[in-house]
């Protein structure tokens, strides 16, 4: 049996009194998209960003394919707390979508797609700007590469934030909320270029999202996140037709109404 | 800009026509003047390459993840920032060699300037930092950026447009407080107007050359920390 790409065994995160992650577990096998929705505030994003390794965890342990990430192999075989070298290592297999696009100002578009290929993976110039200058025109930007953010709309900024997460090479790719912060005719753009990745390409793929009907036509499954844990999980056709869950349904209704 | 950069210069002429005109022993006191100047001008430029050395040295020691790094710098800000720059200066240049190490005025004098000021300057830059969304750090480490490169590649040159500003006013400071190495006995401007003063009683001429002087120095460093903050916040503006 093969290992899952991403798996969480038992992962507790406490920001104080408050439990973020209680005792979450799961799995995800290579090549999924798997999406996570539930309400604002229950620390789905979190999932993320453990996972991103900006939040550190309290108890449990995280494997990409079956390999410890947030612990190490010391020599006698027990584990111990991930060195830097190792976490770098790891990392450089996940990628990351913010909710606000996080691009660096003072660069351009390509600027932006270059610098961690070339100070992180060591790509010379030509090859940063080669495989950069690829990624946008796949994000349908080539014609702004040179324009700075502030340039550029929000779905725009987005857009390039996927291609520079891209120009890492990951495996992996982490969204968070990645149209939250868009004007509402923004987020066709962004959903289609994640649709294409998800079509077209072998990531596995997480994604937090509030947009319901894209969640159900893209992803693999869906999981329902609330108190710190995965309350129910499904394919989007069954989980979105008949929730088991009272607490999930309930969540259902209140998004799907609004829209 | 251009504006002033005129107003500045129709200045400088008439006070220069004022200067030929009335003060007729100018030519026995400027001399020495205008090498008390140059020493003003060596001493304020080293302290300045010292000072900003060691205020971004501090600024991101004081942020950094060891505490024992943290709690250099914090001693370092504290005790010169909390104490008194001439009797730093006097450190320098007479208590020092009580231990064995003498320094020449310039050593002292620039010694002195540069971390007094660089004591401020390192409150300056650890505030610019802070003042980075943490969004950049964080797209910086999710991009794996080893922390060094964070620091440099994205977070400094966004910190920059925040330091300038409260920099140039910093530096002008500075350049003001360098009279204080005639203390040390340097011949800066102060030091050498006293000495004019004392040979030659025209006080009042000498004091008007010696304060127009130190403003074109201050209008200088203006000039240039504009142009500065001009380039710096080129893109950065709309996306604040």
């Amino acid at each position: 049996m093969t290992e899952p790409r991403i798996k969480f065994e038992n992962v507790c995160k406490r920001y104080g009194p408050l439990t973020v992650l209680d005792g979450l577990n799961m799995e995800v096998a290579a090549g999924e998209l798997v999406t996570i929705i539930g309400p604002s505030g229950s620390g789905k994003t979190t999932v993320l960003r453990v996972l991103m390794t900006l939040e550190t965890i309290e108890e449990g342990l995280i494997t990409i394919d079956g390999e410890p990430f947030n612990k190490m192999r010391s020599r006698e075989g027990g584990l111990v707390p991930a060195s830097t070298a190792h976490l770098r290592r790891i990392r450089a297999r996940i990628g990351m979508v913010f909710q606000n696009f996080n691009l660096f100002p003072h660069m351009t578009a390509l600027g932006n797609c270059i610098e961690a290929p070339i100070h992180s993976l060591g790509l010379s110039k030509a090859e940063a700007v080669g495989r950069a200058e690829e990624l946008l025109d796949m994000v349908g930007l080539s014609d702004k590469r040179d324009h700075y953010p502030s340039q550029l709309s929000g779905g725009q900024q987005q857009r390039v934030a996927i291609a520079r997460a891209l120009a890492m090479r990951p495996e992996i790719l982490l969204f968070d909320e990645p149209t939250s912060a868009l004007d509402p005719e923004m987020v066709d753009e962004v959903l289609q270029v994640i649709r294409q990745l998800a079509t077209e390409h072998s990531y596995t793929m997480l994604l937090v999202t509030h947009q319901m009907g894209f969640a159900r036509e893209v992803s693999g499954r869906v999981c329902f996140f609330d108190g710190g844990k995965f309350l129910e999980e499904g394919p989007p056709r069954e989980f979105f037709a008949s929730p088991r869950h009272e607490r999930t349904r309930q969540f259902l209704n209140k998004v799907l109404a609004a829209h | 800009m251009n504006t002033r950069v005129a107003a500045i210069a129709v200045l400088v002429a008439f006070l220069a026509g004022m200067v030929f005109a009335t003060f007729s022993e100018l030519r026995v006191f400027l001399p020495a003047l205008l090498r008390g100047a140059l020493i003003t001008i060596e001493v304020a430029a080293l302290s300045f390459l010292l000072m900003t050395a060691s205020a971004f040295t501090a600024g991101v020691a004081r942020l950094s993840p060891w505490w024992s790094v943290r709690w250099i710098a914090t001693a370092y800000v504290e005790v010169f920032r909390g104490t008194s720059l001439l009797v730093q200066l006097f450190w320098f240049f007479f208590v020092l060699p009580e231990f064995g190490l003498t320094l020449s005025p310039m050593a002292a004098g620039v010694l002195g300037v540069g971390f007094n000021f660089g004591a401020y300057g390192a409150e300056i830059v650890r505030g610019a930092i802070t003042a980075v969304p943490r969004g950049q750090w964080e797209a910086a480490a999710a991009l794996n950026l080893p922390v060094f490169r964070r620091m440099t590649r994205i977070v400094l040159p966004q910190a920059l447009v925040v330091v300038i500003p409260p920099f140039g006013n910093l530096t002008i400071e500075m350049v003001k407080a360098t009279s204080v190495v005639s203390a040390v006995t340097l011949v800066d401007i102060t030091y050498a107007s006293v000495q004019q003063n004392q040979l030659h009683y025209r006080t009042v001429e000498i004091f008007v050359v010696t304060l127009f002087l130190y403003y074109c120095f201050s209008q200088l460093i203006r000039f240039s920390m504009g142009l500065l903050e001009e380039r710096s916040k080129r893109h950065l503006a709309a996306t604040r």
